[in-house]
């Protein structure tokens, strides 16, 4: 597949911090890479220090295969940027909003009408063209922010944070244009700390921890990673110390974490966990509100990884 | 991308009620205060007209200094004195019936008689003793011109009359000239409503640093998210920030013209007749109010709100010193420490339109203009430099 963004070797230092430590990664023509670390990790610094907002210490950045610089504007103009903070005038209404980022890209005003009707309608915000960013609710407000992000149609997009404090409804919305985006053919890069998301969405992902790679892959790869293959947790149960030994004396038990009347269960491997585990709290005549399994997810590959939470 | 950015910034500018308040109503409505504070102050300090007596001898009539001078004080819309010419006995009698708080005799020396002492008799001796000042002052002058003439020129003395006559008309010019420049920092000839006036059109023409600093914002990453969004647009950053604050600009004189119309028809200031050049003025002050806002946006890397409160200090300490809250400021900082006043543009501005106010000539106004465009450069360079090398740069 084409490289559309390389990154080597990339470093950008604040003083004695290094934000972004030795980063190389490519994204692909038409993939939807997923950024996942915590906060401070260093994500929306590598997205600034890609789009030239920022300079950096080493390495190099090439979009479309061309050195990146400020004055790239060749490249430039096939960019959109969504940023983590709402980015809109709060003096112009929802369409002058769009129609006034968009025309820095695009100067026909036909094509640019025709455009922005699309972003609209990407965002579901045909109804609230004349509404004013104040009067919009805080999931619409981000909804807003995408579509003058992505109005001028470009072939790369960067989406950082996007669903951060949105709804349930808008963030449905916005995965929906996003998937919409990458099947007209955008490449995406997406940043979030919302696994749920990265595991919707992306194709491909990289988890980023203090400025480093820490690992990189498709979902699946990922989470081969992670050391186990089954987490079962029961809610409201009431246990003594009797039978948490006994749990944890299980054939493939790994790990087992028990509080708030709340116990989970990771198991390294094999079958029938679940089964066996409903039928000891059965035969142990012990009552619980609810019991269920998963499969690992990209949080339990992170724990695996660093010792600690996506969230922390 | 110019015009559509141009537009943009224009409607923005124009939508943002907290800078609309600051460059448009808060002029308005301080001059409005003004109006009704300081008018009254003025009123009630207006000097009457006074009413005197002269007693009409022989002696006074040869004497045309001091004819001319009492003619020029009793005519005119700012005449000072009613003057009767009277006799003697008609003057004791009107003196003695209140009709005038003085009159001047002719002896050796005018003498003036008054039956109290109060603010029109003390301005009746005032105006004498200044008389005899000039008058001494010009003798002597004439008397060293005519010295000088009979050595250049011996043989015109047989012309000496016409000569002295010549000369004496000379020395009263001369001493008009220097008369005009004393006039400069003389607080009397200061009108508290007038450097009132002044000193708020500086301060509109200042408070287009708001505007400035807004436009410089927005097209700069590290100062919004705005700026962000417009800095990774295929569009030159000279591109945005030119149109961005031309915009600023023409928000700005709209602006200083509703002021100016509001204070022309509604509370009737009058400006002066070189309409003109209170216009060309005010442009260059709000020129250097612009771009002090745009120096002060690409300099300090701080929230706007803090740079708000800058621009606004800035002004404020600005108008302060040339006046705004008491006329005495600016006569002490005039006259104590002349160099702040030669380096505040609000100083500039209110003395160029007091040079345009006052005097026929406008060689004071075109240094306030000049001085005005100079800082206006200055800022501008600075804000250049800053802006050319400028990049964000925040985690």
């Amino acid at each position: 597949m084409k490289k559309i963004i390389e990154v080597k070797n990339l470093t950008k230092e604040y003083k004695s911090l290094k934000a972004v430590d030795d980063l190389s990664f490519d994204v692909y023509e038409g993939e939807i890479l997923g950024l996942l670390g915590p906060n401070g990790s260093g994500k929306s610094t590598t997205i600034n220090t890609i789009l030239s907002l920022l300079n950096f210490s080493k390495g190099s950045i090439k979009i479309m295969g061309k050195e990146m610089t400020p004055d790239l504007y060749e490249v430039k103009k096939e960019i959109g940027v969504v940023f983590q903070e709402v980015a809109v005038f709060e003096e112009l209404n929802v369409y002058d909003n769009i129609d006034y980022f968009c025309g820095l890209y695009i100067s026909d005003r036909k094509l640019r009408k025709e455009y922005i009707q699309d972003a609209l309608e990407l965002v579901g915000l045909e109804e609230f063209q004349k509404y004013m960013p104040k009067q919009l609710s805080g999931g619409l407000l981000r909804r807003l922010n995408i579509a003058c992000g992505i109005a001028h149609k470009p072939k790369i997009i960067f989406l950082d944070e996007p669903t951060v404090a949105v709804d349930p409804q808008s963030r449905n919305n916005i995965i929906e244009g996003i998937r919409t985006l990458r099947d007209r053919g955008a490449t995406i890069v997406y940043t979030t700390h919302y696994m749920e998301e990265v595991e919707m969405l992306c194709d491909r992902i990289i988890i980023l921890d203090k400025g480093h790679i820490i690992a990189e892959g498709t979902l699946d790869e990922l989470k081969s990673l992670a050391k186990i293959e089954e987490k079962v947790t029961v809610e409201g149960i009431v246990l003594n110390n009797k039978c948490l030994e006994e749990i944890n004396s299980f054939k493939n038990v790994q790990d087992m974490k028990y509080g708030a009347d709340i116990l989970v269960v990771t198991y390294k491997k094999g079958k029938n966990n679940l089964l066996e585990l409903i039928d000891y709290l059965k035969d142990a005549k012990l009552q619980y509100d609810k019991i269920f399994s998963e499969r690992p997810t990209l949080n339990d590959v992170f724990l695996e990884l660093t010792g600690k939470d996506l969230r922390d | 991308m110019f015009i559509h950015n141009f537009k943009y910034a224009l409607k923005t500018l124009f939508k943002n009620k907290m800078l609309i308040f600051w460059t448009f109503l808060f002029p308005i409505i301080l001059g409005v205060f003004f109006n009704m504070a300081f008018s009254n102050i003025e009123n009630s300090e207006k000097l009457e007209i006074i009413d005197i007596a002269i007693v009409d001898e022989e002696e006074y009539r040869v004497d045309d200094f001091y004819k001319e001078i009492f003619e020029t004080l009793s005519s005119g819309d700012k005449k000072l004195f009613n003057v009767n010419y009277v006799s003697l006995e008609e003057a004791k009698d009107k003196l003695l019936e209140k009709e005038i708080s003085g009159y001047i005799i002719y002896l050796d020396n005018p003498k003036l008689v008054v039956a109290n002492s109060g603010i029109n008799e003390t301005v009746i001796r005032n105006v004498l003793e200044e008389i005899e000042d000039t008058k001494d002052i010009i003798n002597n002058l004439v008397q060293l011109k005519v010295q000088e003439e009979i050595l250049k020129n011996p043989e015109v003395l047989n012309y000496m009359e016409s000569l002295t006559a010549r000369i004496y008309e000379e020395a009263v010019n001369e001493l008009n000239n220097v008369q005009v420049n004393v006039k400069d920092i003389s607080k009397s000839n200061l009108s508290y409503t007038m450097i009132e006036y002044y000193t708020l059109i500086a301060m509109t023409c200042l408070y287009g640093g708001l505007l400035g600093m807004t436009a410089i914002n927005k097209c700069l990453p590290n100062m919004s998210s705005n700026g962000k969004r417009v800095s990774i647009a295929p569009t030159k950053k000279s591109t945005m920030i030119v149109s961005s604050v031309l915009a600023s600009y023409v928000v700005q004189l709209i602006g200083l013209s509703l002021l100016f119309l509001f204070t022309i028809f509604v509370i009737k200031v009058d400006y002066g007749r070189n309409l003109g050049l209170v216009v060309l003025l005010a442009c260059v002050g709000s020129l250097a109010g612009l771009l002090l806002g745009v120096m002060i946006a690409s300099v300090i890397k701080a929230h706007e709100n803090l740079k708000l409160g800058i621009i606004i200090s800035v002004t404020m300490l600005g108008c302060f010193l040339s006046g705004m809250m008491g006329i005495t400021m600016k006569y002490l900082v005039d006259t104590k420490m002349p160099i702040v006043n030669k380096l505040n543009p609000a100083s500039m501005i209110t003395d160029g339109f007091y040079a345009l106010y006052y005097y026929e000539t406008t060689e004071r106004y075109f240094f306030n203009i000049f001085s005005l465009l100079l800082v206006a450069g200055i800022l501008f360079f600075i804000s250049y430099m800053f802006l050319r090398r400028q990049k964000y740069d925040n985690i």
